[in-house]
């Protein structure tokens, strides 16, 4: 197999804008609904979380499924009408209830309804996620500010080992990883509700790792390459070194998503949406790395008028270099 | 190798610490509001407020409980194991209250009869307690002494507020309270208050002065102390605003109650702002699903290693269990506390380690296509992959240390095993693969290209045996 990514670069950047503008739109849209470019969960927006599963071993009243009708019905009696409902699990035994911040008596109280109407319960599968307005927002600020600051790291440890143009351009590559992931999410908390918590900062952060990671290796060839023929054209050293790696890339992508899909389809609830998060950001990344980051150099060295030099120091011929 | 052996004996050794979330526990932070009359909180004040929630939490009797200090207003508590978080709440939730209360007469008896009684429950259940093991689920019949002893306590507890009169002179009227010695040298508390509150103190020490019964000081209805009152004050009381306890103190016990007094006398409310309560079976069952899944995604991993790669492949699938067994014991050993994202992190950084190995061999196969001989080429495949590798982990590395840095708790958990994991991959893809490799090729019966990179042209420099 050989990649000619130079010369079909229209083709790669337009299908890589057309997502970005396409998550860009999600995200808009969703913004007008919920105020946020991505459906909130409860860990940035607060509220309680009451995860019940019924006791299914102790008593035989779990012949059906949980009868959502009923369970509006309790909660309207609690004054809770405008929470949200979801009923998990294979047989249909977990019932999922978000709604505003409730006090601990107001829980207790709410327990002691749902246990009565539709129970009862199993206590000791039981969850309950409280997350006051104060934590959502020290969550939401403090994963920023960790992404921020690793793209920053990042930029500054790639200049320091590469030179600021690679940095700039792997930054570009992976913000496109990152807006796509996001733009997957914002439409699917559009369509199926999903909602982002702490965990999809957690992905994006280790999303920016592996792009990065799989950029750097393709410019640690590109680097190498130029230092062997410093009289190729900087199209042709692209090509070459992306095609060097091109085995390397799948095969890596292969290996990581494999767990990943493990987990997403048979792992907990918890982790099943992390993990898809992973998966897009892994292929968007693998994809920015081929197809966008390496080309983006290319054209960016062309422009500069670096064509022929890898390093602007080397006695390689340097027409109009300024830098 | 012994790294390997010692491993494994620090993984069957050292238990593996596991998470709330996985083992079922509440989670709770309790922000302290600051009030108008006390508009900033201090490092002091939340020292003391930590120790009025220590309090609490040992009320409640939960084993291996964590009280920490968060930031600059709030404290983190983890009860593992917790069987009624709604109680546990509301017995966190509440402003510390202080009481000082004059003992009823003719209950001398009862009182020393009442306090061994609790005493004897207490021994107990600090006794039950330090046999559990750690981080594992409490067994049922357990959980059921370790109930019954609690609520007995709470009755001990109960019956001795009883034999004390009620009072007004509580926590807002004391202004101060610290530990020191007297001029004999003897470990004493000081304690001061304010003028209302010194004019109610010296009615009820005049009271009970000389009767041999005590002043009950009371935090959130539980008897700290009950110091008696000399016969000197019976005209007067203890007046002026102060007093001094003394008694069988030693500098930690007389700091301790001082801490206990300004807990109770600081007038600053506290919030649940944040409650994640797994239950036991439910954490059970996430650990499991998503341990098989990780395991079967690492299976896959392996094979596809075994039949693309060939013998690197399966020298490198040795290296990854050395790997796993490495990071798993680093864990054990470093006290890493393992959550449903801290086994995340441990799953990626599998695929860290994969792709180290993935580089290194594809550089070998290069080199053998370029018609290097195998020993040229294994050596700068190593040699070669070696840049891309620190790289790419370094960058990794700046990403957790970000994470760990600025996040907050399930996100510090996933940062650090994969921060962990990535360092023991370079370390094992570095030396642990590349001894493997070596041996292989020093073996004659190893020494064929194909078995390294199938495809190749046969009429190689290398023998090839029938």
């Amino acid at each position: 197999m050989k990649l000619n990514i130079i010369q079909q670069r229209g083709l790669w950047w337009a299908i890589s804008g057309a997502l970005v503008l396409a998550s860009l739109v999600a995200m808009a849209i969703s913004w007008q609904q919920f105020g946020a470019p991505l459906r909130p969960g409860l860990d940035f927006a607060g509220g309680t979380r009451l995860q019940l599963t019924r006791a299914c071993a102790v008593t035989d009243t779990c012949t059906d499924g949980i009868d959502l009708g009923q369970v509006r019905q309790v909660l309207g009696q609690q004054g809770l009408d405008s929470s949200s409902l979801q009923v998990l699990g294979d047989e249909q035994q977990v019932l999922s209830v978000r709604s505003r911040n409730l006090d601990v008596d107001e829980r207790t109280a709410l327990q002691a309804a749902l246990d009565e109407a539709i129970g009862p319960f199993d206590n000791s599968s039981t969850q309950i996620d409280t997350v006051g307005p104060v934590i959502g927002q020290q969550l939401l600020v403090s994963g920023l500010l960790a992404l921020l600051v690793s793209f920053a790291g990042i930029v500054a440890y790639l200049s320091l080992r590469f030179k600021l143009d690679y940095a700039i351009l792997a930054i570009l590559a992976l913000a496109h990883d990152v807006i796509i992931t996001c733009g997957v999410f914002a439409l699917l908390g559009l369509l199926l509700g999903i909602e982002v918590d702490s965990l999809f900062i957690v992905s994006l952060l280790t999303i920016v790792g592996f792009s990065v990671n799989d950029t750097v290796v393709i410019y640690d060839r590109v680097r190498e390459n130029l230092k062997l023929n410093p009289g190729s054209h900087i199209n042709d050293v692209v090509d070459s070194a992306v095609n060097q790696t091109l085995t390397r890339s799948i095969n890596t992508s292969l290996t990581t998503i494999l767990p990943l899909l493990a987990i997403f389809i048979f792992g907990g609830q918890t982790l099943k949406y992390f993990a898809l998060a992973l998966i897009l950001g892994f292929v968007a990344g693998s994809y920015s790395s081929i197809f966008v980051a390496s080309s983006l150099l290319a054209l960016w060295r062309e422009r500069t008028g670096q064509a022929y030099s890898g390093e602007p120091d080397d006695a390689a011929p340097q027409p109009e270099t300024q830098a | 190798m012994a790294l390997t052996i010692a491993a494994v004996v620090i993984i069957t050794q050292l238990p593996t610490r596991l998470g709330l979330d996985l083992r079922g526990g509440s989670q709770l932070t309790i922000q302290v509001l600051p009030t108008e009359a006390h508009p900033t909180i201090t490092e002091r004040d939340l020292e003391t407020v930590k120790s009025v929630v220590e309090g609490r939490v040992n009320g409640l009797g939960v084993s291996e409980a964590v009280v920490q200090v968060v930031g600059n207003n709030q404290l983190l508590v983890q009860l593992p194991g917790v069987s009624d978080p709604q109680q546990a709440e509301r017995v966190l939730g509440g402003t510390a209250q202080l009481e000082f209360r004059a003992q009823r007469a003719g209950t001398e008896q009862q009182l020393q009869i009442e306090n061994q009684i609790l005493q004897g429950h207490l021994g107990e259940l600090a006794a039950l307690q330090a046999a559990l093991p750690q981080g594992l689920a409490i067994e049922p019949e357990t959980q059921t002494r370790i109930d019954r002893l609690q609520a007995d306590i709470a009755g001990s507890e109960a019956a001795i507020a009883d034999l004390f009169e009620p009072s007004t002179l509580g926590g807002d009227q004391l202004t101060d309270a610290i530990a020191g010695t007297d001029s004999a040298g003897r470990w004493v508390v000081s304690i001061r208050f304010n003028n209302e509150g010194g004019n109610e103190f010296a009615e009820i020490t005049r009271a009970i002065a000389g009767t041999g019964r005590g002043i009950g000081i009371f935090l959130d209805n539980r008897l700290l102390s009950a110091p008696q009152v000399n016969v000197q004050y019976a005209e007067t009381g203890i007046t002026g605003g102060g007093a001094e306890i003394s008694g069988s103190f030693n500098a930690q016990s007389a700091n301790e109650l001082a801490i206990q007094l300004r807990g109770g006398a600081l007038p600053l409310p506290v919030e649940v702002v944040e409650n994640r309560t797994v239950g036991p079976t439910l954490g059970r069952d996430s650990i499991q699903r998503s341990l098989y899944a990780g395991l079967a995604g690492l299976v896959l991993v392996l094979v596809f290693m075994a039949v693309y790669y060939r013998l690197p492949g399966l020298l490198a699938n040795i290296a990854l269990i050395v790997y796993a067994l490495l990071t798993w014991a680093a864990f054990n050993l470093l006290g890493v506390t393992l959550t449903l994202p801290g086994i995340a992190g441990f799953i990626l950084s599998i695929g860290m380690a994969v792709d180290a190995n993935v580089l290194i061999f594809e550089r070998t196969r290069e080199e053998l296509r370029s018609d290097k001989t195998l020993y040229r080429s294994v050596e700068s495949g190593f040699f070669r992959a070696f840049s891309s590798i620190l790289d790419g982990n370094v960058t990794t590395l700046i990403s957790c240390l970000a994470l760990f840095y600025f996040g907050a708790g399930l996100v510090r958990g996933f940062a650090l095993t994969l921060g962990i994991g990535v360092l023991i991959s370079m370390f094992t893809a570095l030396t642990c693969t590349r001894t493997l490799m070596f041996l292989a090729i020093s073996l004659p019966q190893f020494r064929r290209p194909s078995l390294f990179c199938p495809g190749l042209d046969p009429a190689r420099p290398n023998p090839v045996r029938p």
